[in-house]
Order: structure tokens, then C-alpha cells, then sequence
């Protein structure tokens, strides 16, 4: 039978690689895994320096609200003037 | 059981109907829903058929698996040749309308002809009639609704009509039940307008007997876990869609000012928080809802908190409506998003394609392309709320001279316009892009030029390729039901791999397709979820029939490959821009300017974007111009067709 009732499939057995209490930082070639404080609001990138705002789903499940505006649009205009100069 | 539901052709001129059976091997070949659908497109439709004519097959099904103990089975699909881009023309919902057409005994409707007069279909227990509509024809989509329940003496009739938008053939007009489940995109609300059908109403009291209920019921409970345990759906049922854009926008993967910026700053009035906000503000914390049979629930409901239409129920906003309504068009206002929403859920018009031509006609305007003489007089530049809401309105009703022309879609609409205003247009085959940007994701971007609609992330999007999984949790995922021993990058910035990775997963999305069950519950937006492995149990317990994930994989690829035959046919070539695989020059051109450090800057490089298509083109059994190898079809058993075996 094309059934096999009892074996874990690939996407059942990836649920062990979950991570709870943290999240990826939102710039590509960094994605540090970041783990707010319970309660916080903010959290800065070690890595890149990416600042972002936190929200909770819930206790214990954070997530990215969104970038701190001021801060993120200042590395992002300094990183592309070093790619495109003034154009 | 399922297997039993039938097929109904029915001619709209003449008042003919004819009901067949669906044969196994049929089954067993296409399954049901999307891929069953677009052979019944293929052989029942002529080379060049007018998409607003008589002989334009308007097809409606449910998968194979709707209505049967299997979770979220809750799909509706609709399919025609599109009025918006003159090849396929697809949608896909969720609600309840293709569970109540399974138990009023029906898995597919082929509709052809048109109309003397405004007409609706009611099926009702295997009995089907042509019913007037004059008292319905007008309404808006949910007045429409509650009108033919009314009608019908029967307040659990479900219905799936085109509101007014379709009855003005808008090019992007949608099909639509309930407040807001939207079969969007390609304008299928069009081709039933073009055909006086205003409606299909449904009402089905007939069981569906389950194969192995007991081991149905059981396995079902582990899917659910699976599904309900996954974060991003325990994210979606607080939130809702719209934290995609909010995650989207926050790297800066999002289209604003049209094409100009990739994200929508200071956006935090229409961030997933702000919303929730006003939905518990107005519904009470018991604001989020679903679809049948599904445990994700998604879809938020709330009233609209100021303004004219001010106490005004609507669901949603799904993430489209805060990228059409709030970023493309630089308004990240609430009240624009929450009431923009409102306006085409009750004309029956894609949020994501208005929303898109709208931002063009800015950015035309911004650029002198068109003046405010075109616009009657409309200040119609990028901050704009009102112009936003205004524009909408008469788009629906082809109000004025811009509006009109956009109400054909982009294409028609830039030779209105004339000079260099195609340039600017962001589409693939005539279908304007989402909300999204691609130009730092070039799998993403081989997604939208190679989808089977036009651009489209619902087609074959990478999207879990933004996580940054590790590279063997990529093989795990990608490596399966067919083994890929090529490279993966965890890179959503990189070009390795992702043609493979666009191909498995226009495989998966035309699998789910086909078994009527929503997306979120595939390898969509979540790694964990279930796919080719997990189907073959859902499918044996509640049908009967048993599949191996390779048979159900080469499925896949044969109803992908049906109706990359369809586009063929209507003159789909490789780097044709109106109709082919190709971008728009801005992708490769212009570079992003904000977004995270890494996302800022970036193009897609041309070259690696074409050997992209080339590697795609190979995984699919195609040649270096897009035509399938006689080898490919001969494997996929499609030598012969159109085989008119339906």
C-alpha cells in the first residue's frame, strides 16, 4: 500500500528545528538570530546594527513590528552610496 | 463519496444542461479542482476565442478533496481564458462555495454561451436551473448574496457572483462569496459578466461518504497539529495576512510609488499591530474567523472606524489591500486601507491588480504622461487618499477618460496613454505585479516572470526561501518526492538553485491546487507544513484512492504542463514582454534604494536571470524557447491532447 501510516513525513520531522523566544534579524546576509528580553520593545542587531521595534504575540513568541525608521534609513543610505555612489 | 461527484456542462444560450460523471483515470490523471479544470479549459475552448464571447468556458470546480473529512478543503476554483491578459485565466478562493456545490452533488461546472437576459445558475441536490436575475443584477457582491438567499426562501445558500465591476467587464474583475473571499486576479468577474451570469447559487444536503472515515478522523487530528503548531499560522491566526507585508515591508521588499521605493516608511499606521487594533476596537476580541474547515483563521473582521462609510462591516484587510491601498500608492493610512477594501470587495474588483494601476497612473502623472485634463480635474499624485478611494470608484464604473482605460488593464491602457507609459507598467503577461518587489530575491523574481497567470506569487513562490533555512533543511524539503542533488543556497540575495526550488514549488502550489485545500496549510509560508509525503494518507483515507507522492508529483507537473500548453496556444513566447516570461527593464536597471543594508542597491543581474529561465525551462521538460520536448509530454501523457476525454 502507497500508505505507510506510521512513518514521520519531511515536513513532520523539521518541526523539531523550530525555535521559540527568538527571530531572525530582517537584513539578508546577516538574519543573526536575535532573542529579545520578555517585555522588550526594541532590539538592536549585534551583528549589522539593524535596530527593529519588537511585538508579542504572545509571552515567549516575538516578533518584528518593523525597523526603527530613523535608524535603518540612515545605514540604508550609507550602504547605497557605497554601491552607487550619488546617483 | 467524493469520487462520485459529477461534472455539468451547461449552455447559458441555449438552456441546456448535461450532467456526466468524472472517470477515474480522469481522477487519476488530473485529479480535480485547478488541474481537472484547465483540461477542461484546453479541450473545450478554440485557439483565439474571444475572452468576453459566448465560447469562453467559464469552469468552476472544487478539489478532489472538498467537503470530505480532510482540513481546509474550502477552495473554490474558477477558470476561463483571461479578458486581462488573453491567456489563462485562474482564480482561486476560499469561504464555503465549493463545499455546498460538493453536497449539492458537483465537483465541476463547464459554463458556455451567454445570456439573453441577467441570469444566475441554482444548483440544488443534483438539480440545476437557470433562474432570472433582474432583481439582482446591479447589486453589490454581498447584496447580490443576500438577495438570491432571500429569493430562495434559504439562508444557507451559498453563492459565488460578480458584482458590479463584472457586469462593466472590467478586465480585472473578480468572482466573489461571501464578504470577502476574492477570486482574484485574471478577471474571471469579467467573463461571467460578458455571459449575463450574475450568479451561481448552491445549496447541497447530499452526503459524502468517506473511504476509511474512523482512519479519515484520526489522521486528520495529526495534520491539524501539524498545521495549527506551525508559528507562522499561530502568527496568522493573532494577525492575520497582514503581517506578510508587515515582515515583507520591514526588509524592504514591498513596491511603493508604484516601482520608485521598495518600502513603505513610517508605515505604522497600517503595520499588523495598528490593525488588529481597530479590528478588536470594532468587533471585540473575538475578531478572527475562517474558512471552512480550516483551524488557521486567518481572516479578521472589523468596521470601518471613520470617515463616510463609518460603522461599515468588512473582513480582512489581507495583506494585498495594505499593499494596493496603503503602500504602492505612498498612503499608509488606516482608514484609506480599511475603506479602499471595503470598496472593491463590494464591486468585485482585484485589490492587487487596482491598486497597482492606480500607482502607475501616479507615477504617469508625477511624470507628465498624463494631466490632471485626462483625470477630470483629479490631483492624482502619490499621497493621495482621496484620489485613491476616488479612483476605485470610477474604475468599477469606467467613470472618465483614465479610469476607463484602466478598467482594460495595463497593457490596452498604455497604448491609451501612449508614450513611454508602458515602460513603467510592473506586469507579466499583461497581469500587474503584487505589491511585492523582487529585485534583492532573484528566485522571487524567476517566480513572477515564469508563473502561469502573469506575475503572481500564488503560482510558485519560494517564499520559506526568505528564512534563511540551513542548507540541509533545504534538501530535506527540496530533495523530496524527487530527489535534486544539485546546490541550494540559504541566500534569498542568490541565484543558485532557485530555479529548482521555483519549479518544486509550482509543482506543490498546482498539488494543493488540485486537492482543494488553501495554501497555508502546504510549504507556502511555513517549512513544517505538510506537502507531496503528507498527501498521499489524506487523499487514500478519505477517497480511496491511493497514490504514491511521485504519482502525485508527476500530477502536478502534468496539470502545470496543461496549461503551460493552454498559454502556448494563445501566444505565450519566451521574452516577449506583453505575453512572455520576461520583467520589465526596471528589475535589471534601477536599484533599490531602502530597505535593510544588504536589500539596498540591488538588481537583478540579466545574464543570471536568463540562465534562471534556461534552468527552469530544463526542470520542466522545456526547450531553450519555452516549448515542451516531445519527450516531456510523451513522459507526462500528454502526446494527444487536447483528447477530449471529458
Amino acid at each position: 500500500m502507497a500508505v505507510d501510516t506510521n512513518k514521520e513525513s519531511g515536513a513532520e520531522s523539521l518541526r523539531k528545528t523550530r525555535t521559540y523566544g527568538k527571530f531572525r534579524c530582517h537584513n539578508p546576509t546577516c538574519m543573526g538570530r536575535l532573542e529579545p528580553k520578555p517585555g522588550d520593545d526594541h532590539v538592536k542587531c549585534p551583528v549589522c546594527t539593524s535596530e527593529f521595534r519588537v511585538a508579542w504575540i504572545k509571552e515567549g513568541f516575538p516578533r518584528i513590528r518593523g525597523p526603527v525608521w530613523e535608524v535603518n534609513k540612515k545605514l540604508a543610505e550609507e550602504a547605497f552610496k557605497k554601491r552607487w555612489g550619488d546617483k | 463519496m467524493s469520487l462520485d461527484r459529477k461534472i455539468a456542462y451547461i449552455n447559458l444560450t441555449t438552456g441546456d444542461v448535461e450532467v456526466k460523471p468524472i472517470p477515474l483515470d480522469v481522477r487519476r490523471k488530473f485529479l480535480g479542482g485547478r488541474g481537472l479544470d484547465a483540461y477542461l479549459l484546453l479541450n473545450h475552448s478554440e485557439k483565439g476565442c474571444d475572452p468576453l464571447g459566448p465560447d469562453n468556458p467559464l469552469i468552476v470546480s472544487g478539489g478532489i478533496l472538498t467537503a470530505t473529512c480532510a482540513s481546509a478543503t474550502a477552495r473554490t476554483h474558477v477558470m476561463a481564458k483571461s479578458p486581462l491578459t488573453g491567456l489563462l485565466g485562474s482564480c482561486n478562493m476560499g469561504g464555503f462555495f465549493a463545499p455546498e456545490m460538493a453536497w449539492a452533488g458537483f465537483h465541476h461546472l463547464v459554463i458556455k454561451g451567454k445570456a439573453k437576459k441577467p441570469s444566475y445558475i441554482y444548483i440544488h441536490n443534483g438539480e440545476i436551473q437557470i433562474r432570472d436575475a433582474k432583481n439582482i443584477w446591479g447589486k453589490t457582491t454581498t447584496d447580490a448574496q443576500w438577495a438570491i438567499r432571500d429569493e430562495l426562501d434559504d439562508q444557507e445558500v451559498k453563492s459565488l457572483v460578480c458584482g458590479p465591476a463584472g457586469e462593466n467587464l472590467v478586465a480585472f474583475a473578480n468572482v466573489m462569496t461571501g464578504i470577502k473571499n476574492a477570486g482574484g486576479r485574471t478577471g474571471m468577474g469579467a467573463v461571467m459578466g460578458s455571459k449575463n451570469l450574475k450568479a451561481i447559487a448552491c445549496r447541497g444536503t447530499m452526503d459524502i461518504n468517506i473511504a476509511h472515515p474512523v482512519e479519515a478522523l484520526e489522521y486528520n487530528k495529526r495534520f491539524i497539529d501539524q498545521i495549527t503548531s506551525a508559528k507562522v499560522n499561530k502568527t496568522q491566526g493573532t494577525l492575520g495576512t497582514p503581517m506578510i507585508w508587515g515582515a515583507t515591508n520591514s526588509w524592504g521588499g514591498v513596491r511603493t510609488r508604484n516601482f520608485q521605493y521598495n518600502q513603505c516608511e513610517y508605515a505604522d499606521d497600517i503595520e499588523p499591530e495598528a490593525i488588529d487594533d481597530i479590528c478588536e476596537d470594532t468587533m471585540g476580541p473575538y475578531h478572527m474567523s475562517g474558512c471552512f474547515g480550516c483551524q488557521v483563521h486567518c481572516r479578521a473582521q472589523y468596521r470601518i472606524p471613520s470617515g463616510p462609510l463609518k460603522g461599515k462591516y468588512e473582513e480582512g484587510p489581507e495583506y494585498t489591500s495594505q499593499g494596493a491601498f496603503g503602500g504602492e500608492t505612498d498612503t499608509p493610512r488606516a482608514e484609506t486601507v480599511l475603506v479602499g477594501n471595503h470598496l472593491v470587495d463590494q464591486y468585485g474588483m482585484d485589490n492587487l491588480e487596482t491598486g497597482s494601476l492606480i500607482s502607475w497612473a501616479m507615477e504617469l502623472y508625477e511624470k507628465g504622461i498624463i494631466s490632471s485634463k485626462d483625470t477630470d480635474g483629479l490631483d492624482l499624485r502619490f499621497g493621495n487618499d482621496e484620489a485613491v478611494l476616488e479612483m476605485i470608484e470610477r474604475i468599477c464604473f469606467r467613470k472618465g477618460k483614465v479610469a476607463d482605460a484602466l478598467a482594460n488593464g495595463g497593457i490596452p491602457a498604455s497604448k491609451t496613454f501612449g508614450k513611454d507609459s508602458f515602460s513603467y507598467l510592473i506586469q507579466v503577461k499583461g497581469m500587474s505585479n503584487l505589491h511585492s518587489d523582487e529585485r534583492a530575491t532573484p528566485g522571487l523574481a524567476l517566480n513572477i516572470a515564469t508563473s502561469s497567470r502573469g506575475s503572481d506569487h500564488l503560482r510558485s513562490r519560494p517564499a520559506i526561501d526568505l528564512y534563511h533555512l540551513p542548507e540541509e533543511v533545504l534538501q530535506k524539503i527540496y530533495g523530496s518526492p524527487i530527489p535534486y542533488d544539485g546546490k541550494l543556497s540559504s541566500e534569498h540575495t542568490e541565484y543558485i538553485g532557485k530555479p529548482w526550488q521555483v519549479f518544486w514549488q509550482e509543482n506543490c502550489y498546482m498539488g494543493v491546487d488540485c486537492l482543494g485545500i488553501c495554501k497555508y496549510h502546504t510549504t507556502f509560508l511555513g517549512a513544517t507544513l505538510p506537502n507531496y509525503e503528507d498527501w498521499p494518507k489524506v487523499l487514500y483515507y478519505n477517497t480511496g484512492l491511493e497514490f504514491t507522492p511521485e504519482e502525485l508529483w508527476d500530477i502536478s507537473r502534468r496539470c502545470n504542463m496543461i496549461e503551460r500548453l493552454f498559454n502556448l496556444r494563445e501566444g505565450l513566447t519566451r521574452n516577449d514582454l506583453e505575453k512572455g516570461d520576461m520583467l520589465n527593464h526596471r528589475y535589471f536597471d534601477e536599484p533599490t534604494r531602502r530597505g535593510a543594508i544588504d536589500v539596498v542597491g540591488r538588481v537583478i543581474d540579466k545574464k543570471k536571470f536568463v540562465k534562471m529561465v534556461d534552468e527552469f525551462y530544463e526542470h520542466k521538460g522545456l526547450d531553450k524557447k519555452g516549448n515542451p520536448k516531445t519527450e516531456t509530454l510523451k513522459q507526462l501523457g500528454l502526446e494527444n491532447e487536447p483528447s477530449h476525454m471529458l
